[in-house]
């Protein structure tokens, strides 16, 4: 099995939607049937050797690289059940979106809806994340329902934002509304977070490692020996290193809400 | 075969299919572990009885649970999937569920799963939280010096029961101190647990009775009160005292180790230590399909 490596020529004029450039997909074709896929730009289809050189190296797997400036580049790895991809810069809106399996890794940052509705499989950006990061799409009732989401740099606005299962770490800074109407699922932040964090949420945690936000009325602190669930908890954190390596160390704070609605979430605060 | 004034009979035990699951207890103490793992483990010494089989495979350091807390493993051993699952929710919610400061964790890492926490976490009345951590779905259920946190579900695994050893001895003195220095050495042994009281068994028995109601009765063929009186005995006239030890284990091989073990210990204290002959006890071999044979296990010694 070889590794598809797609180097962007130059930048497109408009945005162009990926959607359907998946490693499982083009590992049954030919480099020549690959060059002619047809992708959106604007709105007009464009082949894949318009916009892209196309090489390919051994590799284990299905594995699918892109080089080059993705910035204009949507919707990369979105709804993929399996195979590896690669972002060796920044990548635009819509990465991993509804994705199911298989791994993302975008080596600079991401634009907005990063992981939107995930449902499983690992993305990781090494950089940021835009707003609505593993969010409900709108109109959707569900945000993220698996996986895994990692965030080495800082997160944007309603991050995780009605969330139903799953997994984020954000090693940086989360904006306002971090886990907002989270339904369930397990959200880490290193470092600061924006207004309004767990705003209405119904299940799930909302970990701070070092962020102190002022909470809403509508939390309660609750006060009991939790440890057990907190080793289980930091420990797999751990693995993900600084600044999440620290809190087996910890005895975190816990809060729970939002009563205004179920109010059967927890907020811990591990500064 | 006679080793170190020890004879050792050419037959064989024979043991049988079950289903088995590791649980890992975790406590704030190891005491309170412990305390949890004697309850969990308590009157299982016999499927017949019991409904299980149950014992205390190992005490685990802090390095070695899923919490960083001390804990017990433990093993339990049922006839098949359904009363093992039985078995585990009972005995767990009775014993583990009430013990302060516990949590339990499935010890395998792979089976046919079986409710471990996932009919106990109603006893959270509604305020009981699931939690999927790298993959595994824990409940936490809040209860009065905290919280219990369960794993959903724990692998069940094939495994066999009824290994046994049948140590011949001069008096009582030899016998309890021939399967206690046995015990001691099988006790090291992983994957196996011995279920009876201190891992001895005296009423050994065989298969059918003369009262119709009875599937089992005393094995009259090693009474030491009865030697003189049975058609046939298994006794010579210097033995007074004989002691089973019954082995359950993951694995034949996990049982044939113990066994082994057990050998060697008795062989290594000499027949002038007291026990003066090994046996085994079988069915004729048409029961269970594991056999094994007491000289293969001690030549492998």
């Amino acid at each position: 099995v070889s590794e598809i490596v797609l180097r962007v020529k130059r930048a497109p004029a408009l945005r162009v939607d990926m959607r359907g450039v998946l490693p499982q997909r083009l590992a049954a074709l030919s480099p020549p049937e690959i060059e002619r896929l047809t992708v959106w730009h604007g709105n007009e289809r464009l082949a894949l050797a318009e916009l892209f050189d196309l090489e390919t190296r051994d590799a284990e797997g299905a594995a699918l690289r892109f080089e080059g400036d993705l910035g204009r580049f949507d919707r990369v790895g979105a709804a993929l059940a399996g195979g590896r991809i690669e972002v060796a810069g920044s990548v635009g809106d819509y990465v991993g979106v509804q994705m199911r399996a298989g791994a993302i890794r975008v080596a600079g940052s991401a634009g907005m809806f990063a992981g939107c509705e995930m449902a499983g499989g690992e993305l990781t950006i090494a950089g940021d994340a835009g707003d609505f990061a593993a969010a409900a799409l709108p109109g959707s009732m569900e945000g993220m329902r698996g996986g895994r989401l990692v965030v080495a740099g800082n997160a944007g606005e309603r991050l995780g934002d009605r969330m139903r299962r799953g997994w984020i770490a954000v090693h940086g800074d989360a904006g306002a509304f971090a886990g907002a109407r989270l339904v369930a699922g397990t959200i880490a932040i290193g470092g600061a977070v924006g207004a309004h964090p767990a705003f209405g949420m119904r299940r799930g945690t909302l970990l701070l490692a070092r962020a102190q936000p002022l909470l809403a009325p509508t939390f309660v602190a609750t006060a009991h020996d939790f440890s057990a669930f907190w080793q289980l908890l930091a420990r797999e954190l751990a693995t993900l290193g600084a600044p999440f390596d620290a809190l087996v160390a910890r005895t975190p704070a816990r809060w729970v809400g939002d009563l205004g609605v179920d109010g059967q979430g927890e907020v811990l605060l591990a500064a | 075969m006679i080793r170190n004034g020890v004879t050792i009979d050419d037959t064989f035990a024979e043991a049988f299919p079950m289903r088995a699951t590791r649980l890992v207890i975790t406590a704030h103490t190891a005491a309170w572990a412990r305390r949890a793992a004697v309850s969990l483990t308590g009157f299982a010494t016999s499927v017949i009885g019991c409904g299980c089989e149950a014992g205390i495979e190992r005490e685990l350091p802090a390095s070695e649970t899923p919490d960083g807390r001390p804990g017990v493993a433990v093993l339990i051993f049922a006839v098949s999937v359904k009363e093992l699952a039985k078995q585990v929710e009972r005995r767990v919610g009775q014993c583990v569920l009430t013990c302060p400061t516990t949590a339990v964790y499935a010890g395998l890492p792979a089976g046919e799963p079986i409710a471990l926490g996932r009919g106990l976490r109603f006893f959270g009345d509604g305020w009981q939280i699931a939690k999927v951590i790298d993959g595994v779905r824990y409940w936490r259920v809040p209860v009065m010096d905290g919280e219990f946190v369960a794993q959903e579900t724990t692998p069940a695994v094939k495994a066999i029961g009824g290994g046994n050893l049948l140590l011949l001895a001069r008096d009582t003195d030899a016998a309890l101190a021939g399967a206690e220095a046995a015990v001691g050495a099988m006790r090291a042994v992983p994957n196996t647990i011995l279920p009876f009281p201190g891992g001895v068994v005296r009423s050994g028995s065989k298969v059918g009775s003369k009262y119709a109601q009875l599937p089992a009765s005393t094995n009259d063929a090693f009474c030491p009160a009865l030697a003189a009186l049975v058609a046939k005995t298994e006794l010579t006239p210097e033995i007074r005292c004989v002691l089973e030890i019954v082995i359950d284990g993951i694995t034949e091989a996990d049982v044939a180790a113990a066994m082994r073990a057990g050998i060697e210990a008795i062989v290594a204290r000499g027949a002038a230590a007291g026990v003066l002959r090994i046996s085994a006890g079988n069915y004729g071999g048409k029961l269970g399909p594991f056999h094994f044979h007491l000289r293969r296990l001690a030549e492998a010694a």
